[in-house]
C-alpha cells in the first residue's frame, strides 16, 4: 500500500516536471557559429582586460602622475576597449543593438542611472560615455585582473556605504559624469526589480542632472545565474533608450532622507516597466 | 560645550525633522536599526546633518559602534571634548 502511494507521488512529480519544461524552440541565426563566436569573444575580452589592466594602465599611471589627467586617459582607454568589444560582437552578427539618445550622456555633473539586465550593460554605457566615472563592486578592487583598471580609472567602490556616498558626491560636484546601476547587481529575468536607495540619495546631494537609461535585451541572455554558453535560440538584441532628464528641483524642498525616499520610489516606478517580465 | 541633555534634544529634533519620526519614539534606549528603522544610507545623512550642527568634521567611522540613541550621545559628547 505504501509503495502504491509513493509511485503515485512520483508520477505526479514527473508530470509536473514535464509540463514545466519549455517547448523546444528552433535554434536560428547560425546558432552553432554564434556559440563558437561568443566563446571566442569572451576569451578575447578577458585577454584584452588583462593586457589593459596589467600593462597599458600601469604605463599610463607612470606617465601621468596628476590624478585628473590620469583618470581621463585611463577612462578613454577603457572606453575605447569596451566600444571595440561592442562593435566587434555586433559586426560579427553575434548581437544586435540600438542605442537611442546616447548624445544626451556625458554632461558635467550628470548622474546616469540604468537598470541592469545583462553582463555587458556597462560596456555599452562606458563604451559610449567614456568620460564617466562609475560605481563598481568593491570586489573588483580586490580582484587581481580588474584591480589595475578600476583604480587607474578612479572608479568608486560601492562599499562601505558612507565612502561610496561621499565619493560619488565629490565626483558630481567636481563636474564628472557618474554612472550607477541602482539595482546594485544584475536582475534575474522575471523577478521584480530590487533597487537600492543610494542612487536617489547621491542624485539629490550633488547631481546637476539625473538621466535614466532603460536597457532591455530580447531574447534574454547573459543574465544573472546564466553561464555565457547558454546563448539564446535567436540572435539577441539590446535596446538602450536614454530617457528624459528627471527634474530634481521638485524633490529638493524636503529634508534629504525624505526627499531621497520619494525620488527612490519614483525611480523604482519608472524602471518597473523597463525589464520584461516573464511567467 | 553642550550638556548631554542639550545633545539629546538636538539629536531628537534632527531625527524628527529628517525622518518624520514621532517625537515620543525617540528615547535614549531606542535602537537605530530595529526601533527607528534607520539604515546605513540614513545614517550617513544623519551624521552629515549632525556634523553641520556641531561644526565638526567627523568621519562616519567614529560612529561605527553606535547602536542606540544613547550611544550616539556618548559619541558626540566624546567628540566635543577632543
Amino acid at each position: 500500500m505504501m509503495r502504491g502511494r509513493t509511485d503515485r507521488l512520483h508520477a505526479q512529480a514527473s508530470d509536473y516536471f514535464s509540463t514545466s519544461e519549455s517547448p523546444a524552440v528552433k535554434r536560428t541565426d547560425y546558432y552553432w557559429l554564434r556559440l563558437v563566436g561568443t566563446g571566442l569573444w569572451f576569451l578575447v575580452f578577458g585577454l584584452v582586460t588583462f593586457v589593459l589592466g596589467f600593462m597599458v594602465l600601469p604605463v599610463i599611471r607612470l606617465l601621468t602622475p596628476e590624478r585628473s589627467r590620469r583618470q581621463r586617459r585611463s577612462r578613454a582607454v577603457l572606453g575605447a576597449g569596451m566600444r571595440a568589444f561592442i562593435h566587434g560582437v555586433s559586426d560579427l552578427r553575434l548581437i544586435d543593438f540600438e542605442f537611442i539618445g546616447r548624445e544626451k550622456l556625458g554632461r558635467p555633473g550628470q548622474l546616469i542611472v540604468a537598470n541592469h539586465p545583462t553582463l555587458i550593460d556597462v560596456c555599452f554605457l562606458l563604451g559610449f560615455a567614456p568620460t564617466a566615472s562609475c560605481i563598481v563592486k568593491a570586489g573588483h578592487f580586490r580582484n587581481l585582473i580588474t584591480r589595475g583598471a578600476v583604480i587607474g580609472a578612479g572608479y568608486i567602490p560601492n562599499a562601505p556605504t558612507e565612502d561610496m556616498i561621499h565619493e560619488a558626491e565629490r565626483a558630481l560636484r567636481e563636474g564628472e559624469t557618474l554612472l550607477m546601476f541602482p539595482e546594485g547587481t544584475r536582475t534575474v529575468p522575471g523577478k521584480p526589480l530590487l533597487m537600492q536607495r543610494g542612487a536617489a540619495n547621491v542624485a539629490l546631494r550633488a547631481a546637476r542632472v539625473l538621466t535614466p537609461v532603460h536597457i532591455s535585451c530580447e531574447p534574454s541572455t547573459l543574465s544573472k545565474n546564466l553561464p555565457w554558453y547558454r546563448i539564446p535560440p535567436s540572435r539577441p538584441k539590446w535596446t538602450l533608450r536614454v530617457g528624459e532628464d528627471i527634474d530634481l528641483a521638485a524633490y529638493r524642498d524636503a529634508p534629504l532622507p525624505i526627499a531621497s525616499r520619494r525620488l527612490h520610489a519614483d525611480l523604482a516606478g519608472l524602471f518597473a516597466g523597463a525589464t520584461p517580465v516573464r511567467d | 560645550m553642550k550638556s548631554r541633555q542639550e545633545i539629546f534634544d538636538i539629536v531628537r529634533r534632527s531625527l524628527v525633522e529628517l525622518f518624520e519620526l514621532e517625537e515620543p519614539t525617540v528615547v535614549p534606549e531606542a535602537r537605530f536599526d530595529d526601533d527607528l528603522e534607520i539604515d546605513s544610507i540614513d545614517a550617513v545623512d544623519l551624521v552629515d546633518h549632525l556634523s553641520r550642527i556641531f561644526e565638526r568634521r567627523v568621519s562616519p567611522r567614529d560612529f561605527r559602534s553606535v547602536r542606540t540613541v544613547n550611544d550616539l550621545i556618548d559619541c558626540i559628547d566624546r567628540l566635543q571634548t577632543q
